[in-house]
């Protein structure tokens, strides 16, 4: 049932067919029922007018005869009544009328029986409201009735009926059946007729409206299918176009978007394109001069005790100048990569763990001179995640000599944690800290909290932003919380598998110490 | 004394290197352009090369692939100003074992020349067996049924430094450290493309290694029953 709806609802063609099948169907039921009744009344109206007439001449002429034959007054009924019942069947060909004689009083008088029908026709057949109406009335009256007959037999007819005196019998209600089985036998012939057109002419409505149908939703079918095949990428796909008509004109339209629409992509293309090779060839022109300047000004460095002070002193500044060159081309190139949507992930299944463990040993040093201590956390056994290694090790690194640079010599918390869908790092501090309208601005490029702090470790300014989309790059994320002279919080969460939905996080970032 | 050939396009860049590897006792032959490379390559006999990827003539990765075909020995290590993967990547493939992205450290580098440049020292001598492989350390040959199997000097180092130990799971990162020389380092594609390369040169069936075997998630392992990457 599910599946028809679903059939239904997808399908114009189904739509508008069964629309159309339903109104026809309607509208054929309607005409082909008026029709049936004002035909079928009409012959009913002509059989009713000729019987109502025939049956007044034979009541009168009967009623005619019984007052002559009661003049003799030892005249004899009961041929008579005979006679007049029997008439019927004289008449039988031409008419097909019943004679129903009954006494008002239901007594036999003057040797006619108080019941005599025609051909064994049941007097009960006479409908009671008819003989109702005459007895109250003399006048002639008429009422739609079935003829029954003692052997069963039943046939649809009119009874047409009047009351009169007979001359020392008393009052008779004498009664003429026709049947309608001429009429009848019309009737169906015509009501046959306009159900085999009314079929006809569905059968050829739908077979038109499937026909037409077809015609308008073909292209519209082909316009879908070539839509979707343009969002899925395949942009040379076009519609066939015949003719002038509308559907000519939507397959025009539909070809020409599809045209702008390749255009435009090809125009973005080829501008990200124009971009990354921009990138790449910033990258190699002030890289190769870099590397001369790098190596001339080791080899200046390195000789630096033959100078006088002077000349020494700016060999040992133009060197770390260098150093720190070399990390903002670095950073600049990484960040442009990400706004080309040049980067691309190196996966591969590595212990975070371990590589926490290392970035950390690496930096003891850094912790060192700046007078604190990392203190790691749960990093005992190994914790798999599918990530790029690189772009793990210096978010952590990031996030770690940031914690560091921040943390005024109070010791920095490395903790672990994962789940069935992610991990976590958690970076902590108790330092400097940052209030809540700076947590999302500490991923801005060049962004600092207090303008007039120096960058004591010479950042780049550009660290969180790119650990930021690292993270993102892996379908992670970075959040942070802060409170100024309480330290930060910035947790990494990766899923365990690249591109993955992260159901929870691991690692709360508000601490649970901070009561909100 | 130790011969290096420097092919690069920047000519103040080349002059320079000439100066610092020069300063620590190495002789420096300066090439230009890709075209020229091969011919003097041929000429020289180098101990080592530094190849730069985009020159004019013939590109690096092309040059590369030449010089290996003269000689499987002699090292390369690529001069790149590219950090993108798929440069890395095609150069390592075309056959250079190591290379270095701008800009570097002069000590930097002398250290990867010299690391490269290294003979697998020998608390291990004569040979080795691994499968049906007999390594001989002191020839620096591979032979499979008395046939030598022709290896680059880092592949040898790369096969030496697993049949060594054969059973022992390395990580990719003690392998860096071991065969490159990194002290730290997370570039796993220097070792998945060398162990690729490698494979290709004396596995039966390199889509189904039995002599290299990878232990997923963790590294490789001299040796079969590994699990497949």
């Amino acid at each position: 049932m599910r599946r028809v709806l679903n059939l239904f609802r997808r399908s114009l063609f189904l739509k508008v067919f069964s629309l159309t099948a339903v109104i026809s169907m309607a509208l054929i039921y309607l005409v082909g029922s008026n029709l049936y009744g004002r035909i079928t009344g009409g012959i009913f109206d002509e059989k009713i007018a000729s019987a109502i007439s025939e049956g007044r001449a034979a009541i009168q002429y009967a009623e005619y005869r019984f007052t002559i034959a009661g003049l003799n007054p030892k005249a004899d009924y009961r041929a008579l009544t005979e006679e007049v019942v029997k008439s019927a069947n004289v008449s039988v060909q031409e008419s097909g009328r019943e004679v129903i004689l009954l006494n008002a009083r239901g007594v036999k008088a003057q040797s006619i029986p108080s019941v005599s029908t025609s051909n064994f026709l049941e007097p009960e057949s006479v409908p009671e409201a008819l003989r109702k109406k005459i007895r109250e009335s003399s006048d002639l009256d008429w009422q739609r009735g079935e003829l029954r007959y003692v052997n069963g037999k039943v046939i649809p007819g009119i009874f047409v009926g009047r009351t009169f005196e007979i001359p020392r019998a008393g009052k008779y209600e004498m009664y003429v059946a026709y049947d309608f089985l001429a009429q009848q036998r019309n009737i169906d012939l015509i009501g046959r007729s306009l159900w085999v057109t009314g079929f006809l002419l569905l059968a050829l409505i739908l077979l038109t409206a499937s026909v037409v149908l077809r015609m308008v939703i073909r292209p519209v079918q082909v316009a879908a299918e070539i839509a979707e095949s343009l969002t899925t990428g395949d942009l040379k796909n076009r519609m066939n176009v015949k003719g002038e008509d509308e559907i000519a004109r939507l397959g025009v339209a539909f070809n020409q978007m599809a045209t702008t629409l390749a255009e435009q992509i090809a125009r973005l293309e080829n501008l990200s394109r124009v971009q990354q090779r921009f990138v790449s060839d910033v990258s190699h022109e002030l890289r190769t001069p870099l590397t001369t300047i790098r190596m001339a000004s080791d080899v200046i460095h390195a000789a630096r005790s033959n100078f006088d002070p002077t000349v020494a002193r700016s060999a040992e500044l133009l060197l770390s100048q260098i150093d720190k060159f070399e990390l903002l081309l670095q950073d600049l190139l990484e960040v442009s990569r990400f706004d080309a949507e040049a980067a691309v992930l190196s996966l591969d299944r590595i212990d975070i763990a371990n590589l926490v463990r290392r970035s950390a040993e690496d930096l003891s040093i850094l912790a060192e001179e700046k007078g604190t201590t990392l203190r790691l956390n749960g990093f005992q056994a190994p914790v798999f995640v599918e990530a790029d290694p690189r772009r793990i090790e210096r978010i952590i690194r990031n996030l770690i000599t940031n914690a560091i640079d921040h943390s005024e010599s109070r010791p920095v918390d490395v903790t672990i944690a994962e789940n069935e869908s992610a991990i976590s790092v958690g970076v902590r501090d108790y330092g400097v800290g940052l209030s809540s309208q700076y947590w999302s601005r500490v991923f801005d490029r060049f962004w600092r909290a207090d303008p007039s702090r120096s960058r004591i470790r010479g950042g780049t300014g550009l660290g969180l932003s790119i650990a930021k989309e690292d993270a993102n790059l892996h379908g992670g994320e970075i959040r942070v919380w802060g409170e100024l002279g309480k330290g930060a919080h910035f947790v990494l969460t990766l899923p365990k598998k690249s591109g993955h939905r992260i159901e929870s996080s691991t690692i709360v970032e508000i601490p649970t110490e901070v009561n909100l | 004394m130790t011969s290096i050939m420097v092919v690069d396009d920047d000519q103040d860049l080349a002059e320079m290197l000439g100066i610092v590897l020069n300063g620590v006792g190495m002789e420096v032959d300066l090439v230009s352009r890709g075209d020229e490379a091969v011919e003097v390559f041929k000429n020289s006999q180098p101990d080592l090369v530094l190849l730069d990827i985009m020159l004019p003539g013939t590109d690096g990765i092309e040059v590369c692939r030449e010089i290996r075909k003269q000689s499987t020995r002699v090292p390369i290590v690529m001069l790149t100003a590219k950090s993108d993967t798929h440069d890395i990547v095609k150069g390592l493939e075309a056959g250079a074992d190591d290379y270095m992205v701008k800009p570097f450290k002069p000590s930097e580098l002398v250290a990867r020349i010299r690391t490269r440049l290294r003979r697998v020292s020998g608390d291990t001598n004569g040979t080795l067996t691994i499968g049906d492989l007999a390594i001989d350390i002191v020839e620096h040959t591979v032979a499979r049924g008395g046939k030598e199997i022709p290896l680059t000097r880092l592949e040898f180092d790369l096969l030496v430094a697993l049949a060594k130990e054969p059973g022992r799971v390395f990580t990719r990162e003690a392998l860096l450290g071991e065969v490159w020389g990194y002290r730290h380092s997370t570039d796993t594609r220097l070792v998945n493309v060398h162990i690729q390369r490698l494979r290709a040169k004396i596995e039966h069936d390199p889509e189904n290694p039995t002599i290299i075997s990878t232990v997923r998630g963790v590294g490789y392992k001299a040796g079969g029953s590994g699990t497949r990457s």
